[in-house]
């Protein structure tokens, strides 16, 4: 594993980005997003549809401009240094397109030579990333001939070109097959350790952010909502794990309301849903309000990004 | 970066361009079919019309003038039509290159199908009409197929720009330009014919000047070869710095990512 890179990957400050339309009117896309992403991290935009995800990572990769605001990105200012930004970059895009009729190779061969790579250096870069996205198989396929997973394979092969200190990859299992995603979490998971790149990466599967994601940032309608840790966003939301217990008799539920660490309960009859901070302090206190009643059944259930995402979105 | 690194970023639309054109059974028509069409319809129209010696090679010369810009020019616009009907604007403009990169690459490969049009029209001109296309020496020829060369990548820049600006609709403008050049720079007749606005117009245009000097050769008159190098030179320091500032634009507006959807 590669030693983690100190400083900052991305640094946001401010950045607006509104779209006019062609008769002047204007729409608000992005509102004054402002945030730092340590480098060596990967980091997660998380949001529902339009919530401007795609947006904020095209503007960071430089594809496109805010219209105020300051970023930096690797350290250096995206106003005054992006084509030297570009060579440290790349993205793999949502919904991975390349030109149909050139192969996997040849599309390779041909953003290498986009990048300056030349002679004996292009063919090995293109022939190293064909082997560690298993594509050799594929390598002589024309690129609509591939199936969704191999495209998005392809994508991070591409991506991976330049050996970029910093990828972006907007939505990069949307679309694919659960078994496909798994696999390309764990690509990605790899590339992130052994080469040690800063990814910054959307998507909206709860499970990737959470089993990928150093850090979070939830974006509704072009603001950012929340931006933590996926453990203290679930934390700060007060959405702590929920233990739900099926009784049979009397349980004194406004008593157990009123008790430390419980953070709110649902109930309905004959089972209730108590919602704890932590439950290994709270789960003999619960239990001993149930003495008069008899419990049929106990269940205890962490807060997933599910929760957080659900919440925020709302 | 390396002096090999640089030039394979010019490479790099000439090598995507290649493949895709050598992958297309429409390179074919683009090649053979529309270039042969143009020139012996042409030629056909001067033996019924039973047109004398140096008119014929007043109307091949244009023929073939117009049919070796619509190839090269063709190839300019492609980089960017390429990207765009394949939704993959994003993968090139990602990269650290600059208009230059992709307007010099795609036209290496607009000028390498133009040369093997030229050949083939002036072979078949000289088989089926008589026409000894080469008949100046090889130095007009030369400066005659430059200019056209400069006069399609403004072209393909003006179509590069049009689509960047205005969005996927414009590609429209990759056919159409080169009608509206026929029309106005003399194609098939004299400038002089055309109503003044319209030989205004044909005066901005280089390629009116690389037709009158080549066509001095078998019909002797004056020309203005160097004022036609002059126009072609401004028009692609202008193209490539209006291109540089619409590829800007569209990252402000939001159009390349349009482009990509």
């Amino acid at each position: 594993m590669v030693a983690r890179m100190k400083g900052k990957s991305v640094q946001a400050s401010g950045i607006c980005k509104r779209y006019k339309s062609f008769f002047g009117r204007s729409s608000t896309i992005m509102e004054n997003i402002s945030l730092d992403i340590d480098a060596g991290d990967i980091f997660g935009l998380l949001g529902p549809n339009g919530s401007g995800k795609t947006t904020l990572i095209s503007i960071f990769s430089t594809l496109i401009y805010p219209e105020a605001g300051s970023l930096s990105i690797l350290g250096m200012d995206a106003r005054r240094n992006r084509n030297a930004i570009r060579k440290c970059i790349n993205i793999s895009t949502a919904k991975p397109n390349f030109p149909w009729s050139l192969t996997v190779k040849e599309n390779l061969r041909h953003y290498g030579m986009l990048y300056g790579l030349h002679g004996s250096d292009l063919s090995r870069t293109v022939r190293d990333q064909i082997d560690a996205f298993e594509l050799g198989e594929f390598q002589d396929h024309r690129f609509e001939d591939l199936s969704t997973g191999l495209k998005q394979r392809l994508s991070l092969a591409k991506a991976m070109l330049n050996h970029p200190s910093l990828i972006f990859l907007d939505e990069p299992t949307t679309g694919l097959d659960p078994d496909i995603s798994i696999k390309t979490r764990q690509l990605i998971r790899r590339i992130h350790e052994e080469e040690g790149i800063s990814v910054v990466l959307s998507t909206h599967y709860m499970p990737e952010a959470e089993m990928l994601c150093d850090r979070i940032a939830f974006l509704r309608q072009g603001r950012i909502v929340a931006l933590d840790t996926p453990h203290n966003l679930k934390r700060h939301l007060a959405l702590g794990e929920r233990i739900a217990v099926s009784y049979q008799g009397e349980a004194d539920l406004a008593v157990l309301e009123e008790q430390p660490g419980i953070l709110g309960l649902k109930a309905e009859k004959g089972r209730v849903e108590i919602i704890v901070d932590r439950s290994e302090e709270s789960l003999d206190g619960i239990i001993k309000l149930f003495a008069k009643a008899k419990i049929t059944d106990i269940a205890i259930k962490e807060p997933d990004l599910e929760d957080v995402f659900i919440e925020l979105a709302r | 970066m390396s002096w090999q690194g640089e030039l394979n970023r010019y490479l790099a639309s000439a090598y995507k361009n290649w493949i895709i054109s050598r992958r297309n059974i429409f390179t074919v028509f683009e090649l053979f079919f529309w270039p042969m069409v143009s020139l012996l319809s042409i030629g056909l129209l001067t033996r019924f019309l039973a047109v004398e010696g140096s008119m014929v090679s007043f109307l091949l010369v244009g023929a073939i003038a117009l049919t070796i810009l619509q190839v090269a020019q063709i190839d300019v616009a492609y980089v960017l039509l390429f990207d765009m009907w394949s939704k993959s604007i994003k993968n090139t403009f990602i990269a650290p290159i600059r208009s230059y990169h992709l307007v010099f690459g795609a036209l290496l490969f607009g000028i390498l199908r133009g040369c093997v049009v030229f050949f083939i029209l002036v072979a078949v001109s000289g088989h089926l009409f008589g026409f000894n296309f080469l008949a100046g020496g090889i130095f007009p020829v030369l400066a005659f197929l430059a200019g056209i060369f400069a006069m399609a990548a403004s072209i393909g820049i003006t179509v590069c720009i049009s689509i960047l600006t205005f969005g996927q609709k414009a590609d429209v403008a990759a056919w159409s330009l080169s009608g509206l050049i026929l029309l106005v720079s003399g194609i098939y007749y004299p400038v002089d014919v055309l109503p003044p606005l319209l030989q205004a117009l044909a005066r901005a245009i280089p390629l009116t000047y690389f037709l009158e000097y080549y066509r001095s050769i078998f019909i002797p008159g004056p020309h203005h070869l160097a004022w036609g190098c002059a126009l072609a030179s401004f028009y692609l320091i202008l193209g490539l710095i209006l291109l540089d500032r619409a590829i800007e634009r569209a990252r402000r507006t939001g159009i390349l990512l349009r482009l990509s959807e």
